[in-house]
């Protein structure tokens, strides 16, 4: 449905995005990453931003972890350009594949946000399907659906979003690779340097704890990755 | 900019407020554990539970053949313990229940559990009648542990992480694993602990296994709203293990109201909150047989 309202209101905005905001890009990512459950292993992230046109973009996002997970996740964007900022809806559909666990996840997620040049915001919902493997038809039980959950995410930079070199403080439920619930949100400290006009190389950090909402948080996870971008 | 700098600012007041005025002598809530636990981590107190069953063992009850297990939640109990004693008397009354089992948040928040376990101490006049059912099995919830309450949770009730076997007259054997989960997540010493127990038990040939802990694993009613649980690595490893090795249900509260949820053979109940303040408590009263059949009791 928003991408459906998204559609509709996009003439209206178009003239005034900003020209120039975006390019295609590809990038790739390494991460060292810890969790109480997994122990230590490393994911390889490879992620393709697709600007379909001044008002719509997208995204497709793959992840390979030595933990044997595997993520593909697609986001399609429909923005419209205010006075300030910009409104965005997004739809990202996700699907998981625990192989350690022997688990398939497919989750589901419209949200919509608002990007201003220090501070992004985003807020929606999603639905998750619970797999465990083997599936079988013939089976009522054999899945779990998970059917309403908040998502969010707030976002701050320490410079205007298009400068060369950034740094950003997030706290979200919700990344490339993983809808959490809504009481598990992840803590991100990330930014980004632009060598040229192609490339770009990014750092970034992230936090899990358990418990938070539980009021005794302590470490759960967290993540080192660093990777590449080029932009076309 | 100068706009959002405001949101920004709005923001951080806003969250700090709440901070602070949760933080007097009366409050209920520990906004300081929100960001940083103040009892230890689970990894610690699964080692303190672990020191205290290497040192008295489990234990093994007898129970005739079609028992029953009583089995309550978040009492929170504060000023009063009106349905925690009407509790305790059901379940000591009854002939064929050989235990109970209390899935956490005990107490509130700071209540005193010598409070909760005077209740457990038998009026001088019942003694003289034959105890036919008297032992309770707890495991803390996040309720029980915030505020520094772990400290006195573990002195009252020795230990969060262990298992009990309950042994029927013609022989047959369930086992009953409870463990820790107050702070949503099970970590990574007593995950190791649930997987070479899970083990052990495959080569034991037990009727049923059960697994009794405070946080559920999932939550597909919104109506009453959500509450935190594990995180989602932790959810699929439980449930996998789980499943795998055969556990028939996994009995939680945490979330106040009752959902049922099948996963292929392994059914995850919330039971509902049994606290003095709740307008619908019940219990729950699983009889266990060759099939295990469970009801929800209303509590007056």
């Amino acid at each position: 449905m928003f991408v459906f309202c998204g559609m509709l209101l996009a003439p209206v905005a178009m003239a005034q995005v900003q020209p120039g905001s975006a390019q295609y890009s590809v990038s790739l990512h390494v991460g060292y990453a810890h969790n109480l459950t997994y122990g230590s292993y490393a994911n390889f992230d490879l992620d393709a931003y697709m600007p379909i046109n001044k008002h719509f973009d997208m995204q497709a996002n793959l992840r390979t972890s030595t933990a044997d997970f595997y993520t593909l996740g697609v986001q399609l964007r429909p923005k419209f350009a205010l006075p300030v900022g910009e409104l965005y809806l997004e739809d990202r559909v996700m699907a998981r594949w625990v192989a350690r666990d022997e688990i398939n996840d497919f989750v589901h997620a419209l949200s919509i946000g608002y990007m201003m040049q220090y501070v992004n915001a985003q807020v929606g919902m999603s639905t998750r399907i619970i797999i465990p493997q083997p599936y079988s038809f013939k089976d009522a039980d054999a899945m779990v659906l998970e059917p309403f959950n908040i998502i969010y995410r707030v976002e701050a930079f320490v410079r205007p979003k298009m400068s060369p070199w950034n740094i950003s403080l997030c706290v979200a439920n919700v990344d490339n690779y993983q809808v959490e619930r809504v009481w598990q949100p992840m803590f991100y400290l990330g930014g980004w340097y632009d060598i040229d006009d192609h490339w770009r190389v990014r750092l970034s950090g992230k936090m899990k704890l358990a418990g938070m909402f539980h009021l005794n948080a302590h470490y759960y996870g967290a993540e080192l990755r660093a990777g590449a971008e080029y932009r076309f | 900019m100068k706009k959002n700098i405001q949101i920004c600012l709005g923001s951080l007041f806003l969250v700090l407020g709440s901070i602070f005025t949760a933080c007097g002598p009366d409050a209920r809530l520990d906004m300081v554990g929100m960001f940083a636990g103040t009892s230890p981590t689970i990894n610690n107190r699964f080692e303190i539970s672990q020191a205290y069953n290497q040192q008295m063992g489990f234990a093994t009850l007898q129970a005739p053949d079609d028992y029953h297990v009583y089995v309550c939640t978040d009492t929170h109990i504060t000023k009063t313990r009106t349905r925690w004693e009407y509790f305790i008397h059901a379940y000591r009354e009854d002939q064929l229940c050989p235990v109970a089992v209390h899935l956490g948040d005990i107490i509130d928040a700071r209540t005193d559990f010598a409070y909760v376990e005077e209740a457990l101490v038998p009026e001088s006049d019942a003694v003289s009648q034959p105890m036919k059912a008297d032992t309770l099995m707890a495991v803390c919830g996040n309720h029980d542990i915030y505020f520094k309450q772990w400290e006195k949770f573990i002195k009252t009730f020795k230990t969060s992480s262990y298992y009990f076997v309950v042994q029927t007259q013609s022989g047959a054997q369930d086992l009953f694993i409870v463990y820790d989960s107050a702070d949503g997540t099970v970590g990574s010493k007593q995950l190791q602990w649930l997987r070479e127990t899970l083990q052990w038990a495959d080569t034991q040939g037990f009727r049923h296994i059960i697994a009794c802990t405070h946080t559920h694993f999932f939550k597909r009613d919104s109506s009453q709203g959500h509450t935190s649980n594990y995180t989602l690595e932790e959810t699929y490893a439980l449930l996998n293990l789980f499943t795998k090795h055969g556990v028939k249900m996994v009995w939680s509260g945490h979330d106040h109201s009752r959902e049922i949820t099948q996963v292929k053979d392994m059914t995850c109940i919330i039971v509902n909150s049994m606290e003095d303040d709740d307008k619908h408590p019940y219990y729950m009263l699983v009889t266990m047989g060759d099939k295990i059949d469970y009801a929800f009791v209303a509590v007056p």
